[in-house]
């Protein structure tokens, strides 16, 4: 018989070497798999690092295509905190894409000092509005926010391909590609270190993490978001308005998912286009399970996972390795983290006759 | 001199840091009713799991006549001899009471349903215990459901049988039935543990072991004791009859004047109550649990929104205003269910200590104020003297008396002018009730208004200056306690309008 029985508490060391056994395992079986479809493991590997930390241009790409995924982590973590299972993140991410770009059709050619914040900040209230909609219905109409989120990921998702295919957005001349015209200059994020393209977005996904992390830890909404995960039953009889946290919550996860659509189009690609956010939100649901639902451990996740990203384009470039391997490693890297991240909280025991 | 049927030596059991057995040693002879007497959390069901084999001891031997204990699991423990009688039912509500007897106890693949049925009847018939082998549990009471899981002891013919808490879910007359079975067992040479913590049982016991905070403080026969000096073991120090100072109520505090709430179907939960509580008045509400005390709590504290209506404090309708703005006018609210109303249970003592006062006394700017947090944790902790090693322990891992301390603690400093407190005592042991009952008075010598609402009499008619029944939402009747007496507030629970209220 297995049973699981609580731990009563864990060092920090077992806690590292039980994710660093996760993370050892998870590659291993990866191997596993590169073998089995008839390519190198060595190769594919070596590819992978290579791509991934193989230069300093390497390590800076693995940074830029990190930042999207801190982001709809720490939306990810603020939400199932409080045990509000939004799924929302991919539609949130395109939503602030979007937003931020109709922002630039007014901005005509503000210096970058004005377009910029007023980019982000209405990318924000454009993935706020998004997430805080499902929170309302959720609120005001037990609608379940997992049913909600989803769906309208596909709105907004097919929304954009109507602007972008045939509808106002489309570039003039080239409704085969679904993407707008390149930004001008003032649309850029700016850059943190010249020509590669770690932007400041990076800068702001690492503060956004802090400041996640303060607000989680140190304020009275932190209190009431961890608290309304356990037990929203004695908040409300403690006189707190869970409807408004709710809310709340709802508000800042999206605003959170939105800046990884603000990082992507217009710190990378510099054109709205659908495909390069695909899976941004989803990802990062994975990122900020890993991460156990706290800040600083959703940037470490979101890092491994950027990284095996921007490797794994090397991967496939260099070696025999079918790129569709990549998601298949992060779902076993995932598997062998929720598995440690179990282990670590419970120990399994196996009874047999005891004798006393 | 013969082998004791069970025998414990030197027996420790721990979970991390908390010691729940320390160092027992006792044994019970075969024909022996020998109980084991504590306050909540003093290592009664600890122990009982020990002797069955569901924990394995940290150290010491468990003799079962003369052999050492040696089993895996509570099927084993059945086949051995040992019979555990739970608090709690384990019972599978889909199977028959004779399927929930015999599967996962009876070896080999096929069970003998035919056999095993003839013998239960025999058993039935034995012991006088009137129940259908063939219905379903989910189709029993309470009541008949303690009887299937007392029979499934008795079918395995146990040497040693424990009874955890059996008469808690019993009326008096079954209670009863329960010990005259109890005797019968004893004549055929059982050996019984029984774990209470009700005097009078305990006193029917031919031994009696007093647990404190998992240590032995004595073994006692009954015959050559008394229930003051067992209680006086229990909480270790004596027990002062209480006396209640009379204090003039002062001028109407909390007026509800026709309140109703709404129920799920037709039938509103709370139906045209009226009364008034004065300064310095505790009001009690007896009456069976779920006949309107929880919404007649809620609606006070605004966690509920009346029908119709209004409810008044210190000439102010609160009726219409949010939870937080009647706590914030000095309303304190101990709520009926401590872990899922009072306390978040994952989150620490310090943390439940201020919960609701986290954006306001709490908060310093933006952020949540520790120091002071972590200073008032530790005045609570040694003023209702929280047993606990420290302040960032999960509130859920407290014990119900400890964790109606931490819940005692924050509302009474927010109770200035009105306590409500449903069920404050339940499932508390005389130490703690006592404790509890000394600090709801304190609150009555401030001039606080106070609501107490209790299934049990006793701490109606210690603490309350009148007491009112409810009875399916609407309010019988309410009585002066010291003008009224046991039968009288019975017929009103039972539903008999009073002639004359007071």
């Amino acid at each position: 018989m297995i049973e699981l029985v609580p731990r009563s508490s864990t060092g920090w060391r077992a806690q590292l070497a039980a994710y660093a056994l996760a993370l050892v395992l998870g590659f291993t079986t990866s191997a596993l798999l590169i073998a089995a479809s008839g390519a190198s493991i060595i190769e594919g590997f070596g590819a992978l690092y290579e791509g991934a930390f193989g230069s300093q241009e390497a390590i800076l790409q693995s940074l830029v295509a990190a930042t999207p995924l801190i982001f709809t982590g720490l939306a990810t973590v603020i939400a199932f905190r409080a045990e509000i299972w939004s799924i929302g993140q991919e539609g949130q991410v395109f939503a602030g894409a979007m937003c931020g770009y109709w922002a630039t059709l007014y901005l005509g050619d503000a210096p970058g000092l004005v377009s910029i914040p007023v980019i982000i900040l209405a990318a924000m209230i454009g993935g706020a509005l998004m997430g805080g909609f499902c929170g309302w219905l959720k609120t005001r109409f037990q609608v379940n926010e997992i049913i909600s989120t989803v769906m309208l990921n596909y709105v907004i998702v097919y929304l954009l391909s109507y602007l972008l295919a045939g509808g106002p957005w489309t570039e003039e001349g080239s409704t085969s590609y679904h993407q707008t015209p390149v930004f001008t200059d003032n649309f850029h994020l700016p850059l943190l270190v010249d020509d590669v393209k770690l932007h400041i977005g990076f800068a702001l996904a690492l503060v956004a993490a802090a400041i996640c992390w303060v607000i989680l830890k140190k304020t009275p909404l932190g209190f009431e978001i961890r608290a309304l995960g356990f037990n929203p039953t004695a908040l409300r009889f403690k006189g707190v308005n869970v409807t408004r946290t709710v809310l709340i919550i709802m508000c800042i996860s999206g605003a959170l998912s939105a800046l990884a659509g603000v990082s992507e189009i217009f710190g990378v690609n510099h054109r709205l286009r659908g495909d390069v956010m695909t899976g941004i939100g989803f990802t990062g649901i994975i990122v900020g399970m890993i991460g156990g639902l706290n800040p600083i451990g959703a940037v470490i996740a979101a890092l491994l996972f950027g990284a095996l990203a921007n490797g794994s384009l090397y991967m496939s470039v260099l070696s025999d390795i079918p790129p569709s391997l990549v998601p298949a490693m992060q779902g076993i890297l995932l598997l062998f983290f929720l598995t440690a991240s179990v282990l670590v909280r419970y120990s399994i025991k196996f009874k047999g006759p005891a004798h006393v | 001199m013969s082998t004791p049927t069970i025998e414990a030596r030197g027996l420790c059991k721990s979970f991390g840091p908390v010691r729940a057995n320390h160092n027992i040693s006792f044994s019970v002879d075969a024909g022996e009713l020998f109980c084991l007497f504590g306050e909540n959390g003093a290592g009664k069901s600890t122990l009982s799991a020990c002797l069955t084999g569901l924990y394995p001891p940290n150290d010491g031997d468990i003799l079962f006549k003369g052999e050492p204990l040696r089993m895996a699991s509570a099927a084993d423990a059945i086949r051995s001899g040992i019979g555990l009688v739970h608090q709690h039912f384990v019972l599978v509500p889909d199977f028959t009471v004779l399927e929930n007897i015999v599967i996962g106890s009876e070896k080999g693949l096929i069970v003998p349903y035919k056999e095993a049925e003839a013998k239960l009847r025999q058993i039935c018939e034995t012991y006088g215990i009137e129940i259908e082998p063939n219905a379903l549990v989910r189709d029993l009471s309470v009541g008949e459901r303690q009887w299937a899981e007392l029979l499934k002891a008795l079918y395995f013919d146990a040497d040693l049988l424990i009874l955890d808490e059996p008469t808690a879910t019993l009326d008096i007359e079954n209670s009863k039935k329960l010990f005259r079975i109890i005797d019968k067992l004893k004549a055929d040479g059982v050996a019984l543990i029984l774990i209470s913590h009700f005097l009078d049982e305990v006193m029917q016991a031919d031994r009696v072991a007093v647990l404190r905070q998992g240590e032995l403080v004595g073994i006692r026969k009954t015959a050559e004791t008394t229930p003051e000096e067992l209680t006086r073991m229990m909480v270790g120090r004596d027990v002062e009859p209480k006396h209640r100072e009379h204090s003039d109520v002062g001028p109407a505090r909390l007026v509800l004047e026709n309140v109703t709430v709404a129920g799920v179907g037709q039938v509103p939960d709370l139906n045209d109550v009226s009364f008034t509580i004065h300064q310095g008045e505790i009001l009690g509400i007896a009456g069976v649990a779920g006949n309107g005390q929880n919404p007649l709590m809620e609606v006070i504290a605004g966690v509920r929104r009346p029908a119709f209506g209004r409810i008044i404090l210190d000439g102010v309708v609160i009726s219409d205003k949010a939870a937080r703005d009647i706590k914030d006018m000095g309303l304190g609210h101990i709520p009926d269910d401590r872990f899922v109303e009072g306390l978040v249970p994952e989150l620490s003592i310090e943390e439940n200590l201020i919960l609701g006062d986290h954006r306001g006394e709490y908060a310093r700017g933006a952020f949540l104020d520790f120091p002071k947090m972590r200073q008032r944790a530790e005045q609570a902790i040694k003023e209702f003297q929280i047993s606990t090693p420290s302040a960032d322990i999960p509130a859920g891992n407290l014990s119900g008396g400890n964790a109606q301390r931490v819940i005692l603690a924050r509302e009474k400093r927010l109770a200035t002018k009105v306590l409500l407190a449903n069920q404050p005592t339940r499932g508390l042991d005389i130490g703690v009730i006592e404790y509890i009952h000394t600090r709801l008075l304190e609150k009555r010598a401030e001039g606080v208004a106070m609501l107490i609402a209790s299934s049990e009499l006793e701490d109606l008619l210690s603490l309350c200056d009148r007491i009112g029944v409810l009875f399916q939402g609407r309010l019988m009747g309410i009585v002066k306690t010291d003008q009224t007496n046991l039968e009288e507030i019975g017929l009103l629970m039972a539903g008999q309008p009073l002639e004359n209220a007071a």
